[in-house]
């Protein structure tokens, strides 16, 4: 090599640099050489980058491009040359097979939560600058009147327009939910649009065809592009379908700043891709899958929408600014929708976004003494670019405070052995052994051990899940929840965190052992540590064994952090004890509470001269005899016996008649009102400060 | 003139259980012709620690016999007397003061001639005055109406407390006096009402004690009028003082446990609402029946409510024995 | 039967939760404290000689229908307080920067014997009046002095005890009874007597056995019942309070919950209030009292499950007999 290669901020290397603009300007190696009168060979040399031009001849290189030579050094760009971007349709196969929809989108459930889940996850495990959180924004966008048409225009709406028509005839599911999707735009004149962006992660990198972030996005479907040391869940695995599940178009615009340069440059790679059930339009059949882009000019891909570098200009009018150079990828879907059907509004939308986020990535966005938050949250809601929901950062504290409470107090060292009040975080290390894999370690080796971190802290009132420890491992990442068993009655709620392998924020060989151990016992879904086939066929005999002590000890180590609550009172025999329990909030003597006549209800007022003035609500039980209740008044006092008042006046209703300070109810009838005025003279205090009570005893014989 | 004990007195006080009362606890013993089965009775108690002063008998039946003497023509006054010097000889806690036990013991053991000599009418005394509430029971609630009526150090109010029975008897029952300046508030205006020498003054005990009790379910005493902290280790001091201090002067009042005044300003806050009451209450007819021809028989009042005759021993003793 | 006030009071729900509890400046284990059942339990084997305990103390009001509402100077007060001292110790909560109330009040041990019960007040100035009681919540919390452990129902004992040479020296007079109910403490007890008749506690105390075994298991226990539960009655229809009337209050504690259970059975179809009444006119009268003395034979019987218990054993001996025949 010639020269070494060129550091990042200097662009590409001459010779790839070149061969693509003579590619985009449509111009062959001996064209070139005829102009600038050098021989093809030293044209292919500069090409291969055996050589490099002389500045002269750069400089007439650059008149040649139409460009300046200030370009020609730096290489960051490529010499505009107006190759028009457009939708480029993939043809149908050549067998004739075809495909309704894309796969791995119909795999998900386009739920809104489901996105947030998928999504974040993804930039979880992209983040490049280990020392700062990733920063994910959701923005939720509707659009109407010329807000909409000079998206679909910058959309090339028009283009797109006949592919969906023609897709949206037949009776397949896709089909059906594009036609609704077309008619609603069409009706109702109003798009919603949702851009996920990611700061500080690693951005769309790579190639526009082979091994790389970018194609695994934007080319592959199904494939999972790992790289981040193993830390990751899945990314960019199947989770990106639902970007496109969420879409009611199955539309997706991609705009990246690259963590790495490519073809020299970082900022703006711009590409959407649609994906849409085999169709033909004009005769001609198209496979379903398209790519809005510049035409390739690489020979093997002819053609092809790729990637392009856009322009701000471009950028913001398919509304993919990002608002920093971060680099970092912003997705946007077009007519993002919640298809479980759960949100139909903006708010509700915005709402369960937070909500989804909060739920998913709680353990994430906290930071502490000993280690920051991975992930920052935010979302905000817009209506033509307006505000219409302002910003709205995700907290952990406030949607999981008991669980954020256990987590944070562990990042801060802040844990106590024992509990002694409810805002206190108790820590126990739980073991875990790792089995050792096959083929390595002596046989009967027991493995090495792990200490797992177990959090446990009183629930918050609020708290819908109680009694269950949240098991993570990775970048905080929720696995499981256990619920333990054989809990001591009356356990008060708690909430608790398991931390394990990399989750625990330690170093150590144990840490990443743990880490491959629990991550080859979990299926595909990420969701439970149990037996897997990557466990049994990797591992040696014993590893579900360990798993189990594992589980078990988790729910020993909760059962010991409760307390040492004593059970054993004097207890005496069971049988006995069985008979004697002095219980009064159930059983049937509560429900025989109605077999007498209550008061169900009072309204009282005072009047100038003191009086009570009250409506006496009654409910009674069925009788065969009118019931004959003497109702009496008393002034509620906290201890000591309660002054009667006197009655000046009794009153019925049609329910019921008062005659001698007696309240006469007649049988069957089952709810009863009476008025009373109270006398004021048998007051023993002034009875605005009393106060009243009125109870309906059954008349005593002879007390009148 | 003190007199012979006629039987022999433990000379350390105990806790007796309640059911061991009921046991035991003979007609001969209330009308005071019975001694006290006493072998049985301290088998069944356990002994307080005889190594402090305070848990000895001796000094307490000494109090006892002087009452008896000086009161011998009317038991009801030796309450006066007796509430603060008691308090002042038999110095705990009200921990140590809420065991019932302790006050079982010193009824049945200790001093049963006391018992049927103050609270003797007819024939008998009431069981619930040898074992019953601390309002009730003979020597709980002068111990009690010193505890909950002083002044911090100051005995006087209890002294007013006890010149009214219906004071021990009615408002010695309330939660209300928990609270030291309501308690204190409302002896201020007793003391008024009985200086001014209306007839009756029981009558107007009650109604104030009602009216005021009544009030307090819908005011809050403690926000009106703030009371400071009880200052506990005061009276831990002054408890454990008594194994110097000399037994109590005889015509003199002693000194309570240093524990903190009444605020000045709380009370005075709450006798002037308190005397806004007495005013406004209007003027009712009373169910307090307080002559003794009417005691405990009245069924044709019908426009008055019944007595509360034989419910709980407390409420029956009428108020002509003040 | 919920008292009405002559003036707006709260509707919305008033919580208190106590946060912790130190003993004399020391952490007082969590575990201790339990916020479902609303007791903290201050014994501790560990530490016999403690002075104080502060509990600290969280109130939420309904701070929106407060600000909205008529309601000024609005004052959040803890009470502390226990009926056999007489203590009463109060203490104001302030607003904390997450809304809620928050202060500390400490129980004093010297004031206090066993169970002290931890009220939250609502206080503002309604109408012009200043102090009133706006609002309270809705359940007190328990402050246990003599257990260990934080349970709010406190359950009849029933101690397994030697009468004969035992340590109790009060049942030694009892020595052929093979169990005493003794309802005059604070709690009810009942005494098993471990020595009156042999094999009894391990029949009472076993589970399994043969039928037999079963049968005289659940008729002694049922047996022992029923005199608990009439002894319970007995004790709890004694000393009842009175309102000025002469109605009967309901006691509050054990007894009350004796007599909720027993009086629907004791008196069928009457109020609780008027059952009382009846109850106490018969007692203190003397008529009607043996009459009465039916009635709570019934009620103690169903408590102590006696027929269902006889049913069971006459098709048990039935069945017995039929297999050996």
């Amino acid at each position: 090599m010639p020269e070494s290669p060129p550091p990042a901020e200097r662009g590409e290397a001459f010779g790839p640099w070149l061969a693509r603009q003579l590619r985009r300007a449509g111009m062959s190696q001996a064209d070139l050489a005829t102009q600038v009168g050098k021989t093809r060979a030293a044209v292919s040399a500069w090409i291969n980058g055996r050589a490099e031009p002389r500045e002269e001849t750069k400089a007439r290189i650059a008149e040649i491009l139409g460009t300046n030579l200030a370009a020609i050094v730096t290489r960051t760009v490529d010499v505009p040359t107006g190759r028009p971007v457009r939708w480029h349709h993939r043809p149908a196969h050549a067998d004739g097979g075809r495909e309704y929809g894309n796969a791995a989108a119909f795999a998900f459930d386009a739920d809104l939560s489901v996105l947030a889940r998928e999504a974040t996850q993804n930039s979880l495990d992209e983040r490049y600058d280990d020392r700062a959180p990733v920063s994910v924004h959701y923005t939720l966008h509707e659009l109407d009147g010329p807000h909409l048409d000079a998206f679909l225009t910058a959309l090339r709406w028009n283009e797109l327009l006949p592919h969906y028509e023609a897709a949206s005839q037949g009776n397949q599911k896709v089909s059906r939910s594009l036609r609704s999707a077309l008619e609603d735009l069409s009706q109702e004149h109003r798009l919603r649009i949702l851009r996920i962006d990611d700061y500080n992660a690693a951005g769309l990198t790579g190639p526009e065809y082979s091994d790389g972030r970018f194609a695994a996005v934007v080319r592959r479907q199904l494939d999972s592009h790992k790289v981040t040391g193993g830390r990751a869940g899945g990314s960019y695995g199947l989770g990106k379908a639902t970007l496109w599940a969420t879409s009611r178009f199955g539309l997706v615009l991609i705009n990246s700043t690259l963590s790495e340069p490519h073809e020299g440059r970082t900022a703006c790679r711009v590409i959407g891709r649609m994906d849409l059930p085999w169709h033909e339009v004009d005769g001609e059949a198209y496979a379903g899958p398209a790519w809005l882009g510049e035409p390739d000019t690489d020979p093997e891909h002819e053609d092809v929408s790729r990637s392009w570098w856009a322009d701000d200009e471009t950028v913001r009018s398919l509304q993919l600014s990002r608002s920093s150079g971060e680099s970092g990828t912003s997705f946007l879907i077009v007519g993002a929708h919640d298809a479980s059907g759960d949100t139909e509004s903006l708010q509700e939308m915005h709402d369960k976004l937070v909500r989804s986020l909060a739920d998913g990535f709680w353990a994430a966005m906290l930071g502490g003494r000993s280690a920051g938050p991975l992930l920052e949250a935010r979302v905000t809601t817009l209506r033509n670019g307006e505000v219409h929901i302002p910003e709205h950062q995700v907290d952990p504290h406030f949607h999981h405070p008991a669980l954020s409470r256990a987590l944070q107090a562990y990042l801060d060292g802040d844990t106590v052995a024992e509990l002694t009040s409810a805002n206190q975080v108790v820590r126990a290390d739980v073991p875990v052994i790792i089995t050792p894999l096959k083929g390595q370690g002596r046989q009967r080796d027991k493995g090495r051990e792990h200490l797992a971190a177990l959090l446990l802290t009183p629930a918050d009132d609020n708290d819908v899940q109680i009694n269950r420890v949240v098991c993570m491992r990775g970048n905080r990442m929720t696995i499981t929840e256990q619920r333990p068993r054989d809990l001591p009655l009356g356990t008060p709620p708690f909430q608790a965190v398991l931390l394990a392998g990399y989750a625990t924020g330690r170093d150590g060989e144990d840490i990443a052992l743990a880490e491959a151990f629990l991550r080859a016992s979990e299926p595909p879904e990420h969701d439970r540590w149990d037996r897997t086939e990557e466990l049994t066929t990797a591992y040696q005999r014993g590893a579900l064994a360990r798993l189990k002590e594992f589980r078990s000890s988790i729910d020993k180590t909760v059962r010991l952090l409760l307390g040492k609550r004593e059970i054993t009172r004097s207890e005496g025999p069971s049988v006995l004890r069985e008979l004697l329990k002095l219980d009064t909030s159930t059983g049937p003597a509560g429900r025989r509470a109605q077999s007498f006549p209550t008061v169900r209800n009072i309204e009282a007022r005072i009047d100038d001269r003191g009086a009570w003035h009250v409506t006496v609500h009654l409910r009674l039980p069925d009788a065969a005899d009118p019931w004959v209740l003497a109702p009496v008044a008393k002034f509620d006092v906290r201890s000591g016996g309660r002054p009667s008042v006197d009655w000046e006046l009794l009153v019925g209703s049609e329910t019921c008649r008062a005659e001698n300070g007696m309240v006469i109810v007649e049988p069957g009838v089952r709810t009863a009102v009476f008025s009373g005025v109270t006398d004021p003279t048998t007051h023993p205090v002034r009875g605005g400060y009393a106060r009243l009570a009125v109870d309906v005893p059954k008349g005593r014989g002879g007390a009148v | 003139m003190p007199r012979a004990v006629p039987f022999d007195v433990p000379p350390v006080l105990g806790l007796l259980p309640d059911a061991v009362v009921a046991k035991h606890l003979s007609r001969g013993m209330q009308s005071g012709q019975e001694n006290p089965p006493q072998a049985a009775l301290r088998k069944a108690s356990t002994p307080l620690p005889d190594d402090e002063i305070r848990w000895r008998t001796a000094p307490i039946r000494e109090l006892l016999d002087v009452a008896m003497t000086r009161f011998d023509d009317n038991p009801t006054a030796a309450d006066g007397w007796l509430a603060p010097r008691l308090h002042a000889t038999l110095r705990m806690t009200r921990a140590e003061a809420g065991d019932g036990r302790l006050w079982n013991h010193l009824a049945m053991l200790v001093a049963p001639d006391y018992v049927a000599w103050r609270h003797k009418r007819a024939e008998i005394a009431q069981s619930s005055r040898f074992s019953g509430p601390h309002y009730t029971q003979c020597f709980s609630r002068l111990w009690w109406v010193a505890e909950l009526f002083r002044d911090g150090p100051d005995y006087r109010p209890v002294e007013v407390a006890c010149s009214v029975q219906d004071i021990l008897n009615t408002t010695l029952r309330l939660d209300v006096i928990d609270h030291r300046p309501t308690a204190q508030a409302l002896l201020a205006v007793f003391k008024s009402l009985i200086s001014s020498g209306v007839p009756r003054p029981g009558d107007h005990v009650n109604a104030v004690s009602s009216a005021v009790n009544a009030a307090g379910s819908t005011l809050v005493y403690d926000v009106l009028a703030p009371d400071n902290p009880p200052l506990v280790e005061d009276l831990q001091d002054w408890i454990a003082d008594v194994a110097e201090a000399p037994a109590v002067h005889w015509d003199r009042l002693p000194e309570g446990p240093n524990d903190g005044r009444v605020p000045r300003t709380a009370i005075d806050v709450l006798v002037s609402f308190f005397e806004k009451l007495l005013v406004e209450a209007p003027v009712r007819r009373r169910g307090r029946v307080s002559t003794p021809e009417d005691v405990g028989d009245s069924p044709q009042q019908s426009a008055v409510p019944a007595p509360r005759e034989g419910v709980s021993l407390a409420k029956d003793l009428p108020s002509w024995m003040t | 039967m919920k008292p009405v006030f002559p003036y707006p009071t709260l509707l919305g729900d008033v919580g208190c939760e106590v946060v912790s509890v130190s003993i004399d400046g020391k952490p007082l284990p969590y575990t201790n404290v339990s916020a479902t059942e609303r007791v903290v339990a201050l014994h501790q084997s560990g530490r016999a000689g403690w002075e104080e305990a502060t509990l600290n103390v969280r109130a939420t009001l309904p701070e929106s229908e407060l600000s909205d509402g008529p309601w000024q100077d609005v004052i959040c007060l803890a009470t502390l307080t226990e009926k056999a001292t007489n203590a009463r110790t109060t203490a104001r909560l302030r607003p904390a920067s997450d809304g809620s109330r928050t202060g500390s009040i400490i129980l004093s041990r010297a004031l206090h014997l066993r169970r002290a019960t931890l009220s939250l007040l609502v206080i503002a100035t309604v109408n012009s009046v200043a102090g009133r009681l706006v609002g309270s919540a809705e359940q007190d919390w328990y402050v246990d002095l003599q257990e260990a452990t934080p349970v709010r129902q406190r359950e009849i004992d029933i101690v397994e005890i030697d009468f004969r040479d035992g340590p109790h020296d009060g049942l030694r007079p009892y020595k052929e009874s093979s169990w005493i109910i003794e309802t005059s403490g604070d709690m009810p007890i009942v005494y098993l007597n471990t020595t009156a008749v042999e094999g009894l506690m391990e029949v009472l105390g076993s589970r399994g056995g043969n039928p037999t075994e079963k049968v005289l298991r659940e008729m002694a226990a049922s047996q022992v019942a029923q005199d608990a539960w009439t002894a319970m009655f007995h004790t709890a229809i004694s000393d009842l309070d009175t309102d000025e009337d002469g109605t009967p209050v309901m006691p509050t504690g054990w007894r009350e919950s004796v007599l909720r259970q027993m009086l629907p059975d004791v008196l069928p179809g009457r109020q609780l209030t008027d059952a009382l009444y009846e109850i106490n006119e018969r007692r203190t009268k003397g008529f009607g009292w043996s009459e009465l003395q039916t009635g709570i034979q019934y009620a103690a019987g169903r408590r102590a499950q006696i027929s269902k218990k006889l049913a069971t054993a006459v098709r048990t001996i039935d069945r017995t007999e039929r297999n050996t025949d």
